[in-house]
């Protein structure tokens, strides 16, 4: 005898029946539809912490953005120094870690006596900052290659659509944005002659953990730092009841 | 806010729908006295109604499935005006850019395809489905400046025979679609759809019989006038509410020629859970060769049955445009003695309407609830279920009949089964594990209980 494929499992005379069921799901399927119907959308972006009736998940995305999370590659930029110019010094580290070989630096130095070298605290500076955002792979190596904290991530932002290749290459004067960032350890905080240290962070690192400036995100609302515990995180948190 | 905005635009519809009945009826009044109320019935119902609500549900066929699925749905198109502008108002400019689109997109007409019988073949399956239209009424015979108007095109005494006549024409639109395309899989999607309508084409005759017998005609009119009769009622009017009591609907009497109607009808209309002649997304239909409005005439043709399906249930099962249950002697005396036939003929062609609607929405409801069957599945339910069940309701029909001419014995049991089926419905479901209800490896019999001793034996008792 051949194999049947309908082997029907079902013993409850509802079932059996069939219009009970079919009635039952048309239940489901209206009771969905009236409370979408009558409820309007929670646009809260953090779809899990959404409330009320309406059962709706999406998100409408041009007009909604749902935040990212903490650590997000965003957009390059280089960072500045207090005095606006870049923090990079042109060491060609990033550019040589770069999988994707999407960095082109140029190197110049300061010529002896220029007010700009900072009283030969720096010397050397890039005079072409170039990164391809199209080749890029956007995986980050470059920030954590930097031994200047010159270049981040921190953005937040994808890269803006262009209509030719070459608006996706960004040179210094695209790249360098954002707040100036200063270390204690800066060569200018820490040399013999230089102004006074100035042990103090003048901005907010964007490592998990230092958050002390609330990160710049397109969804406007400082976004909550990731807490660290021991304890397990249960899973039904994250399913809506 | 949501809520009222809903309850507006609900009012709104419903606004709408009453001044097109009362357009109607003005406009055959005055059309009547050269005998000519059909012309404006037929214009106004067939283009004002029907092809109104039809192409609205292209709309709604989205939206709401999208609110069943917990999604947005369509709301992209807007209009660039003062007070519209970004507002897509639930998605209703999307029907005005699915008709552009349909109009003016490429009307393609493969090479080897037969040119006369592919340019026949959407026409032939949608006028059909139009003249379907013609017998059913939607709102009664009332006096419009001294004339008797009645909002139907046309009242043959031959009524619903004449549904059943048009309505097994329809499949030739497909066919010939699927045979003009010169498409192997065009060509096999017209043989699903026509071996599908013809296995209905039965249950559908027979799903109404019983209500036929009931009623003891078959012209549409008369079946609405016998629904209006109380089974059980009070004797006299009670105040404002006229008569109450619980009319003679045809639900009532024929629950299960309701059902093998509905199911048949469904499967007619072609859409899902009976879609396997179209299954636009798997299996390639009869019209996977038609672009622009050819395609767009099968389309609307499509929801076009979807509402006269729903006009046609309305009529014979919930009582047409009547109340039923009460109102329905206090309205009309009110109405006629005030000379106002017009209005009295606007509410129940809206309260007609609105019932069409709300059966439009469960035909919707159903298609995006069920899965398709597969086709043997069809096959059989159509064959061996329907039609039997349609056969026994004949004659049980035909019994209950004989026996009580009130029709009352006939409601007894068709209410009880609606309240057998309703019983089962409400009842909590058996808690999982209550009853195994199969192993892992197949092993138990067809009906899934009681386990075999051995696996080798059960599989033994199987040859």
């Amino acid at each position: 005898m051949a194999y049947k494929a309908s082997k029907n499992p079902t013993t409850d005379l509802r079932e059996r029946l069939f219009i009970p069921e079919l009635l039952r799901g048309l239940a489901i399927t209206t009771r969905h539809f009236l409370r979408n119907l009558f409820n309007a959308r929670d646009t809260n972006t953090q779809v899990v912490d959404r409330k009320g009736a309406n059962l709706v998940s999406t998100v409408s995305y041009p007009e909604e953005k749902t935040p990212y999370p903490p650590g997000y590659r965003g957009l390059h930029r280089l960072v500045p120094r207090d005095d606006g110019k870049p923090r990079c010094v042109a060491c060609y580290m990033c550019a040589t870690i770069c999988p994707a070989q999407c960095i082109y630096i140029e190197a110049g130095e300061y010529e002896t006596g220029d007010p700009a070298g900072e009283s030969r605290v720096i010397e050397k500076f890039p005079t072409q900052f170039v990164i391809d955002e199209l080749r890029c792979i956007v995986c980050g190596l470059c920030v954590d290659a930097c031994p200047k904290d010159a270049i981040r991530m921190d953005t937040g932002l994808h890269v803006p659509s262009e209509y030719t290749r070459s608006g996706f290459v960004w040179d210094i004067p695209k790249l360098l944005q954002g707040p100036p960032v200063s270390h204690p350890s800066d060569p200018w905080n820490k040399r013999p002659g230089s102004a006074p240290p100035q042990h103090q962070h003048r901005e907010a690192h964007t490592r998990i953990g230092e958050g002390l400036v609330p990160l710049k995100l397109p969804g406007g609302e400082p976004h909550k730092r990731t807490e660290v515990t021991d304890q397990a995180i249960p899973v039904t948190r994250f399913l809506k009841e | 806010m949501k809520a009222l905005s809903v309850l507006v635009a609900i009012g709104f519809i419903v606004g709408a729908l009453f001044g097109l009945s009362a357009l109607a009826y003005a406009v055959g009044g005055l059309l009547e006295q050269w005998n000519l109320a059909w012309l404006s019935n037929m214009l106004i119902l067939l283009l004002g109604f029907v092809m109104i609500i039809a192409t609205f549900l292209t709309l709604a066929e989205r939206k709401w499935s999208a609110m069943m699925q917990d999604r947005i749905g369509p709301n992209r198109a807007t209009i660039n005006l003062p007070g519209l502008r970004g507002r897509p108002l639930g998605g209703v400019f999307h029907v005005a850019t699915d008709a552009i689109k349909m109009l003016t997109k490429e009307d393609f007409r493969p090479k080897v395809a037969d040119p006369l019988l592919f340019g026949l073949a959407p026409i032939l399956a949608f006028a059909p489905v139009l003249a379907l239209f013609a017998v059913i009424p939607v709102g009664p015979v009332v006096n419009v400046f001294g004339h008797r108007v009645g909002l139907q095109v046309s009242n043959p005494n031959f009524g619903m025979l004449w549904v059943f006549a048009i309505a097994s024409l329809a499949v030739y639109g497909t066919s010939l679609a699927g045979w003009a395309s010169n498409n192997k899989f065009a060509l096999l999607g017209g043989v699903r759809a026509s071996s599908q309508m013809i296995s209905y084409e039965v249950a559908l005759g027979l799903g109404l019989i019983g209500v036929m017998m009931a009623f003891s005609s078959v012209r549409i009119p008369d079946l609405i006038a016998g629904q209006t009769a109380m089974l059980w009622g009070s004797d006299g009017e009670l105040g404002a509410l006229g008569k109450v009591g619980i009319p003679a609907w045809g639900i009532f009497l024929q629950p299960v020629g309701f059902i093998v109607f509905f199911a048949a009808a469904f499967a007619e209309t072609k859409r899902a859970p009976f879609d396997v002649p179209e299954g636009e997304s798997e299996i390639i239909g009869y019209f996977v060769e038609y672009s622009g409005m050819k395609f767009g005439l099968f389309m609307i043709s499509e929801f076009a049955e979807v509402v006269i399906l729903a006009a046609i249930t309305t009529a014979l099962f919930l009582g047409g445009w009547t109340f039923g249950f009460g109102f329905d002697s206090t309205l009309t005396r009110y109405f006629t003695s005030r000379d106002l036939g017009w209005l009295l003929g606007a509410i129940y062609a809206t309260w007609f309407w609105v019932k069409v609607l709300i059966l439009c929405y469960i035909q919707l409801a159903i298609r995006w609830t069920f899965p398709r069957f597969r086709y043997d599945q069809i096959q059989s339910l159509g064959w061996k279920i329907l039609l039997p069940l349609a056969l026994a309701n004949i004659f049980i029909t035909g019994a209950l009949i004989l026996l009580d001419p009130s029709l009352r014995s006939l409601a007894v049991v068709g209410v009880l089964e609606i309240g057998f089926v309703l019983a089962l419905t409400l009842k909590r479901a058996e808690p999982a594990g209550g009853h195994d209800s199969h192993d892992a490896h197949g092993t138990s019999d067809a009906h899934g209980h009681a386990p075999a001793p051995l696996p080798g034996a059960a599989a033994a008792s199987h040859h």
